[in-house]
């Protein structure tokens, strides 16, 4: 099988975000890279379903400025055999995103079936998968719990609004995106990690794959933290005037009643 | 030469030769195994070995520590020891008739001969002894062992056979100097009260002569194949031990370029040290009855590890005395399971305990690299706290920004700012993942700065630049994520060219003091409570405030097994005005460990009872309303423990610190 997954570099999720001088991104100084937690179960899946399938390969591939190729050499040591990269500015949308992916995915030939994170957990846009998806005219699923691999179609356990499940069948080739719960992604062994150092990333830059600024749909206008959140106010007295208090300040300050 | 003598120079040169056989089988495979041993060289400093042998190999200091069972074993061994010289005594006079010891003089003789006496019947109770202890008594540490009673049958009856043989002798042929031997001389006269001739007794002396050189033959060559192995391990194990307490783990050669493995994955991987610790132990059972694991009814068994590792090592003998390692099965199956390995709290009380020295924490450690390195194989809940660690410097998931943000209105100045001023601190206090970020360690850290404060040390911390010392990651088997960690650390360090660390934890003192020299870097490390135990020796701080409180002081292992302190936070204690002191039964180098070593505090205890809450009941034993402990994970877990037992509002876990901190202005 020839499996494909996507994946997507973003600040480690404990990082403080700072905005940038100009308001145009975040400050990506002393930032901690890692690949996206939805995208590791992604890799994970793909890894899962090549070793039940003798002969697969997995790429990883992802778009983004030159520091990913640490990213995708995570990929690589948790086990993908091949990875590419497409080198981007450090700021496109996920229109470039995907369109960037799929003129990848287009130069390694067909796949069987390509993985993808649900949402990458830096801007949560999640639209690539979507949108590379209907760049391969591939059907898709998304937001996928569970997923059982058919001969010519996948079945799949999506997680919708206010928790029911859908099932759905796919014919392949498709895209899923994963949800947590998918799997436990597996963590590289140093063997694999010595291994990965030394394999090589294919890159192409943004340009040679044709996407271009004009193809950005999304501008930036200005960025900003959302405002400090003010102290929480702690209520004396009995039971009897806290309520009190509480509906005054629910009614005149908070404005809900 | 007589006939006799040629039958017995035979049965003695068939016997010896099955004897070197096999022991030339262990020495092959000793050899066989190819890791590299623990703390290096282990033939230098040969004063002190000398001394330790004759310590503890001669004067038996480490079996004294158990009072019963050490006396029995001194009977024994010096029993040994001082019958060897009538055995070999008799081995001469059966290849030469007529031969004695008796030209050393008369009384000399005599003398020599009342020994003897004395120490067969010493020899014998002992072995009375071990029987009682064996079949009435039953410690639970000691187990069933077939081989054990084979062993102690056998001492006994070599030491009955010399009895009757020296009583027929006295009736064959009496003496005056035989009184010397007066419970073979009473023995004798049952015989002659029976009617036994001269003529019957002589050969019945050389019957029972005949006897006990079998039956010495036949100890020699069973011995190899035995647990009672230990008799000749056990001298050369004391001699190659670790000469000093302290010690760190093995840094391991992760750039090797013929590396093809890494740890212990096979019994081959091991070194001759750990090959000699499997042959040195007799399994006393002092290890298991020490163990937190084992006593909270975990898979893990110190004694039961080296039993195993041990069969693990004969099991392969074919493969490894072949050189095809390759053929060597995995020490880990049936026996040795995964949460055996991870039980493990690396609280060192086996090793303190083992009487022959043996070092089991290496053995897991080198086990868990191998299971993580090579195969990802490590308990689920470790790899969120190697991905925090990776990611976020710390094993919780908190912003390496904020690492600094418990110093807030604190005025604690950063080395950065130090250097930009040019000035110089005496101090770099290393804070820690958990002084950093954990609520309950930081008010540790700030009692500590307070007191720092006051004393007028100079000192600094070096804020966000500070990541995990890897410990947690190392401790855990992850070699590779602790080696990023400590380089990273190494470089910070070098660059602002500290050279003196005070650190509240103890396992991060453990870590800077006694491994980071293999990362390029030679630092002071002192322990808080040897800081402040030596602030108010000197005076620089005065406990002058009453704390009226009863407190027992918890040792953390990484302080005390591990580094031999136990006598600073105490100090500190005594000196502070009207705070009484309980000690419990199981304190220093007998403490039990609270249950967070060896990455345990990352891992969930889900099989048999907690070790938090057993080592609460004992510390709740000394009737203290304040546990003073030296640790952030020590205070985690008994806090949690004393929640457990709803004693909550009844007694309190303190850092010594915070105790010092309250007595002084």
């Amino acid at each position: 099988m020839n499996i494909f997954v996507c994946i997507k570099q973003v600040p480690a999720t404990e990082t403080k975000i700072k905005i940038n001088g100009s308001g145009t991104g975040i400050d990506t100084t002393g930032v901690k890279w890692i690949m996206s937690p939805y995208d590791e179960f992604a890799v994970e899946e793909a890894l899962r379903l090549k070793e039940k399938n003798a002969g697969s390969t997995v790429t990883v591939f992802s778009a983004g400025p030159s520091r990913i190729a640490e990213t995708l050499r995570t990929a690589l040591a948790m086990g993908c055999d091949n990875a590419v990269c497409v080198d981007t500015p450090e700021e496109i949308d996920s229109f470039q995103a995907a369109k960037c992916l799929a003129e990848a995915i287009r130069k390694e030939g067909k796949p069987d079936v390509i993985f993808t994170g649900k949402q990458a957990i830096d801007d949560d846009c999640a639209q690539v998968s979507q949108l590379l998806a209907t760049f391969l005219e591939l059907p898709y699923a998304t937001v996928v719990l569970n997923a059982e691999y058919g001969s010519g179609q996948i079945t799949v356990k999506r997680e919708t609004e206010g928790g029911t499940i859908e099932i759905i069948a796919l014919p392949t080739p498709c895209l899923i995106a994963a949800q947590k719960g998918l799997n436990e992604p597996r963590f590289a062994s140093l063997p694999n990690i010595m291994k990965a150092k030394k394999k090589e990333i294919k890159t192409h830059p943004m340009a040679s794959l044709g996407v271009t600024d004009a193809d950005r749909k999304i501008k930036l206008v200005n960025m900003q933290l959302p405002p400090a959140k003010a102290a929480g106010k702690k209520l004396a007295g009995d039971a009897a005037a806290q309520s009190k208090d509480l509906v005054k300040l629910l009614r005149e300050e908070a404005k809900v009643l | 030469m007589a006939i006799s003598s040629l039958v017995f120079l035979a049965v003695v040169l068939g016997a010896t030769g099955l004897f070197a056989y096999k022991a030339s089988i262990l020495f092959r495979l000793a050899k066989a195994t190819k890791g590299p041993v623990w703390s290096g060289n282990r033939m230098d400093r040969l004063a002190e070995r000398v001394e330790t042998f004759f310590t503890n190999v001669l004067f038996q200091k480490a079996v004294l520590k158990k009072k019963k069972a050490g006396l029995m074993h001194v009977a024994i061994f010096w029993g040994f020891m001082i019958i060897t010289i009538e055995t070999m005594e008799l081995f001469a006079y059966e290849l030469f008739p007529g031969f004695s010891l008796s030209f050393i003089g008369e009384s000399a003789y005599a003398t020599l001969r009342l020994i003897q006496e004395l120490f067969t019947l010493l020899v014998l109770s002992g072995v009375g002894y071990a029987f009682y202890r064996r079949l009435v008594l039953r410690p639970e540490g000691l187990g069933k062992s077939t081989d054990a009673i084979i062993i102690l049958s056998l001492t006994s009856g070599l030491m009955l056979a010399l009895l009757a043989m020296r009583s027929f002798h006295i009736l064959a042929e009496p003496n005056d100097n035989n009184a010397v031997m007066f419970a073979s001389m009473w023995i004798s006269g049952i015989w002659q009260s029976l009617g036994v001739t001269p003529e019957v007794a002589s050969t019945m002396a050389a019957g029972f002569r005949w006897f006990h050189h079998l039956l010495v033959l036949g100890f020699m060559v069973y011995i190899p194949s035995s647990k009672h192995l230990h008799v000749l391990t056990a001298a050369p194990n004391t001699f190659f031990r670790k000469l000093e307490t302290p010690k760190g783990m093995r840094k391991v050669n992760l750039e090797a370029e013929d590396a093809t493995s890494f740890g212990a994955g096979k019994i081959s991987d091991l070194s001759w040290k750990d090959t000699l610790d499997l042959y040195a132990c007799t399994e006393c059972g002092r290890c298991q009855d020490a163990c937190p694991a084992w006593n909270t009814q975990k898979p893990l068994s110190p004694k039961a590890l080296v039993h195993d590792l041990k069969d693990s090592l004969y099991e392969n003998k074919l493969a490894l005395l072949s050189g095809k390692t390759d053929e060597v099965k995995p020490i880990l199956g049936s026996k040795i399971t995964d949460d055996v390995i991870w039980a493990c709290t690396s609280c060192r009380a086996c090793e303190s305990a083992c009487p022959v020295f043996i070092e089991q924490t290496d053995k897991i450690y080198e086990i868990r690299r191998n299971m993580v390195l090579m195969e990802s194989r490590f308990p689920a809940e470790l790899q969120t706290v190697f991905k925090n660690i990776e990611n976020n410097f710390s094993p919780w998931a908190m912003s390496p920004d904020e690492r600094d943000k418990w110093t807030e209105g604190l005025e604690v100045r950063t080395m950065a700012q130090i250097a930009a001023s040019g000035e110089q601190v005496e101090y770099l206090f290393w804070v820690g993942c958990a002084g950093s970020f954990d609520d309950r360690s930081k008010k540790v850290s700030k009692a500590l700065v307070s007191i720092l404060k006051k004393s007028g040390i100079k000192f600094a911390i070096l804020g966000k630049e500070e990541k995990c010392t890897g410990d947690p990651a190392r401790r855990a088997g992850n070699e590779y994520l602790a080696q990023t960690l400590i380089q990273e650390n190494v470089n910070v360090l070098n660059n602002y060219g500290v050279k003196k660390v005070v650190t509240a934890c103890p396992h991060c003192f453990n870590a800077l003091k006694n491994e980071w020299k293999d990362f390029g870097i030679e630092l002071e490390v002192i322990h808080h409570t040897q800081l402040i135990a030596e602030l108010i020796r000197s005076g620089k701080i005065k406990p002058t405030k009453a704390v009226d409180e009863k407190v027992t002081y918890h040792d953390s292992c990484y302080i005390g097994r591990w580094n031999n302190e136990y006598n600073a936070p105490r100090t500190i204690l005594a000196s502070v005005p009207q705070l009484k002191v309980n000690e419990i039964e199981q304190n220093k180098s007998n403490g039990m460990c609270c249950g967070a070593g060896g990455s345990r505090m990352w891992m969930e205890e889900h099989i048999g009872t907690r070790i938090n809450v057993k080592r609460t009941e004992q510390l709740l034993e000394a009737k203290a309303g304040v546990v003073a402990a030296n640790c952030p994970f020590c205070i985690t877990m008994l806090t949690d423990g004393i929640k457990t037992k709803e004693l909550t509002d009844k007694v309190r876990v303190m850092d010594v610190a915070e105790i010092v901190d309250q007595a002084t202005v």
